[in-house]
């Protein structure tokens, strides 16, 4: 039983020490208490990317190998990555504020990070409305494929576009001064959302796996077909 | 049996002649790309200094919202007993998305090319370097008609006309920033190659994941 | 002994989790006629677009033409220009003209386009050819369907509900129709719901049920 949960174990004991050592660390000099949103902002976009690469590598690898654990694995990891995208762009925003005065700005991580988020709820709609999971694993890795093609162009394109418009530079949360203690508190946060991400997604293939055994006793004898709820009419009382 | 190309522009013409038609590119999506047009003013503000400076952006904007419309207009929608049918014509998918994307292509070429006129009546912007524009637009058309057909395939039969454009436009980006760059490029007189060269790169990738996807995807049906 | 047209063992189908076939197997020989019957949502047209190639089954295999069910897809592409379908909704592009329909259908075969007026004068559509699809009724609908197979002459024959809609002489082209294939050597499956209709044209009927053939293999006689 521990063998199994251990992951979750790990995933609850990381973050719960990440969480009281935010807290408990000195506050940074310049913006104080306002700094600790990093440690749940920065973790949060670095898994976003993760979850994100996890999603392309499983499509690929369903593409080649046809073997539907990839898809779980690539259709997990965009389950678990959305929500962390969306945590890391609000908090870059509450953060932001304060700093620069203004909610959003378009520095060329921000606007990537966004684009990312789009294309993860595009995924997982198209997931959505598909029923027949072999169907769906194929659609939704071509729909990986073609983000690994374009997700470079568009971060090159991006970068690009700001470069030739020589923004002021901007401070990002993670870029700024940091005293060791600080850094330390970062770096914990960052192992904990890692084993966090882990934890979930495996528990998200899990629950997967438990749907497609569901989907194969349908196919057991005991399951009636289709046509069996079509019975004769019964005339006498039709009027 | 015809060889491939023979079937790519069989397929293309049958799409196109469809459409002639029904009539639904030039009645309907260019008028509302061009009423679209219409409406930012009236949002941000008739100031001609204004409306010239964000002409351009507004006209390539459009150009990729709406025009990825065209892709999933309702005479290019196949129902079952058309897919059966081509099914079982022995057709090379790579060959139906070669024929598609040509059409759409084509029909994306008008649409920008009847939406320009409008652009710079309303926004009065002046279109310099026009010589390059005339190879911007139908680079613009191939790519956006190009991801339009290979994002229909992958969303066929699922809330096709409201998930394309969500997969389309985050995607669409690079198209839509070198546009806009070169554009503006022209009229600065700054160097516009290396975003000319995105466009083509972008158009060749996407050309060879829909060629290589296309068989994949169409035996992918229930 | 020629082998069979059609050959399906311990075919299931599933669309989703919903099972519509389950255990079927049915085999027809070359040159024979079958009629398939059953009650509303017994499964015939899922059984037909098996057949046709166009839906792989979930478990079994079998052969159509001799091209597998199972595994890649080259042979089944190969034989699918000799399979001759014909649905329930009719497979005509509605704003094209019923000449244009069947004229894409040779060009893309590569049949001389020359011979669609001929074929739509036998269906008795010579005079409407330049109607739009979407204006035509349902009956001339499917008699275009029928010179759409006059014209391509398929080995397979897979009419689901051939006689609905039609009027006494377009009858007649279905039975035709099936006397072609059958003289080419092919065979034909005939799904109706109209048993006397289709009685003459037929070898013996097969009766779906519980998404499996039943017991009961009636024939003609």
């Amino acid at each position: 039983m521990i063998q199994r949960r251990w992951l979750d174990i790990a995933a609850v004991g990381t973050l719960a020490t990440a969480f009281v050592t935010a807290l408990v660390v000195p506050g940074e000099q310049t913006q104080g208490d306002l700094a600790r949103v990093i440690f749940v902002h920065v973790p949060a976009a670095w898994l976003a990317y993760l979850a994100f690469g996890v999603t392309l590598l499983g499509s690929i690898a369903y593409l080649a190998t046809k073997k539907i654990r990839w898809d779980r694995l690539a259709a997990a990891s965009a389950e678990v990555g959305v929500y962390f995208t969306g945590l890391a762009i609000a908090l870059g925003m509450i953060w932001g504020k304060p700093t620069w005065g203004v909610w959003w700005t378009w520095d060329a991580r921000l606007v990537l990070t966004a684009v990312m988020f789009f294309v993860y709820l595009g995924y997982l709609a198209l997931r959505r409305g598909i029923q027949d999971p072999d169907v769906r694993a194929r659609r939704s890795a071509w729909l990986g494929i073609l983000g690994v093609v374009q997700i470079p162009l568009v971060h090159f394109s991006v970068l690009w576009w700001r470069t030739l418009h020589q923004p002021p530079t901007i401070l990002r949360p993670g870029e700024m001064q940091m005293d060791p203690p600080f850094f330390g508190a970062l770096m914990m946060a960052l192992v904990a959302y890692t084993v966090v991400y882990a934890a979930l997604v495996r528990r998200n293939m899990e629950y997967a796996e438990v749907e497609a055994q569901l989907h194969d006793a349908m196919a057991s004898e005991e399951i009636e077909v289709a046509g069996a709820a079509i019975t004769a009419p019964r005339y006498g009382e039709v009027n | 049996m015809p060889s491939f190309w023979r079937q790519a522009i069989e397929l293309g013409r049958k799409d196109l002649r469809t459409e002639v038609r029904s009539g639904e590119v030039l009645m309907i999506t260019v008028p509302f790309g061009a009423a679209a047009l219409m409406l930012i003013p009236l949002a941000v503000g008739t100031d001609a200094p204004l409306l010239e400076r964000i002409g351009p952006g507004m006209y390539w904007s459009v150009v990729l919202l709406f025009g990825v419309l065209v892709t999933v207009r309702q005479s290019a929608v196949e129902g079952q007993a058309q897919e059966d049918l081509l099914g079982l014509l022995g057709v090379d998918a790579a060959a139906r998305f070669a024929g598609r994307a040509g059409a759409n292509f084509l029909l994306l070429l008008l649409f920008e090319a009847l939406l320009a006129p409008v652009a710079l009546a309303l926004y009065d912007t002046d279109p310099a370097g026009f010589w390059w524009l005339l190879a911007v637009i139908p680079l613009v058309a191939a790519g956006l008609s190009l991801l339009g057909t290979l994002a229909a395939s992958i969303a066929r039969s699922v809330a096709s006309s409201t998930l394309v454009p969500l997969i389309v436009v985050p995607l669409a980006v690079p198209m839509l920033l070198a546009a806009t760059q070169i554009t503006e490029g022209l009229r600065i007189q700054a160097t516009i190659l290396g975003w000319l060269l995105l466009l083509v790169v972008m158009d060749l990738l996407l050309a060879v994941a829909g060629v290589l996807s296309a068989r994949p995807l169409q035996e992918a049906t229930r | 002994m020629l082998q069979d047209i059609v050959d399906l063992k311990g075919i299931a189908v599933r669309i989703g989790d919903t099972p519509i076939l389950r255990n079927l197997t049915l085999s027809v020989a070359p040159g024979e006629v079958v009629g398939l019957i059953g009650s509303n949502g017994s499964g015939k047209t899922t059984l037909l677009r098996v057949v046709a190639t166009l839906l792989p089954p979930s478990e079994g295999d079998g052969t159509v033409l001799g091209a597998p069910l199972r595994g890649t897809g080259e042979e089944r592409y190969a034989v699918r220009p000799r399979i001759g379908l014909i649905g329930h909704v009719p497979g005509l592009y509605p704003n094209l003209t019923l000449e244009e329909n069947i004229a894409f259908i040779a060009r893309m075969r590569g049949i001389p386009v020359s011979e669609v007026p001929l074929v739509l004068d036998r269906v008795g559509l010579g005079l409407a050819r330049g109607r739009k699809a979407a204006h035509c009724s349902h009956g001339m609908q499917r008699r275009a369907e029928f010179a759409r197979l006059v014209l391509t002459k398929p080995d397979l024959l897979l009419l689901d509900e051939a006689h609905a809609g039609l009027d006494p002489q377009a009858a007649d082209l279905v039975a035709a129709l099936v006397a072609g294939a059958r003289s080419r050597g092919g065979a034909a499956l005939v799904v109706s719901h109209e048993h006397a209709r289709i009685a003459p044209l037929v070898d013996r009927f097969v009766e779906l049920r519980a998404g499996a053939v039943a017991d009961t293999e009636w024939s003609r006689t």
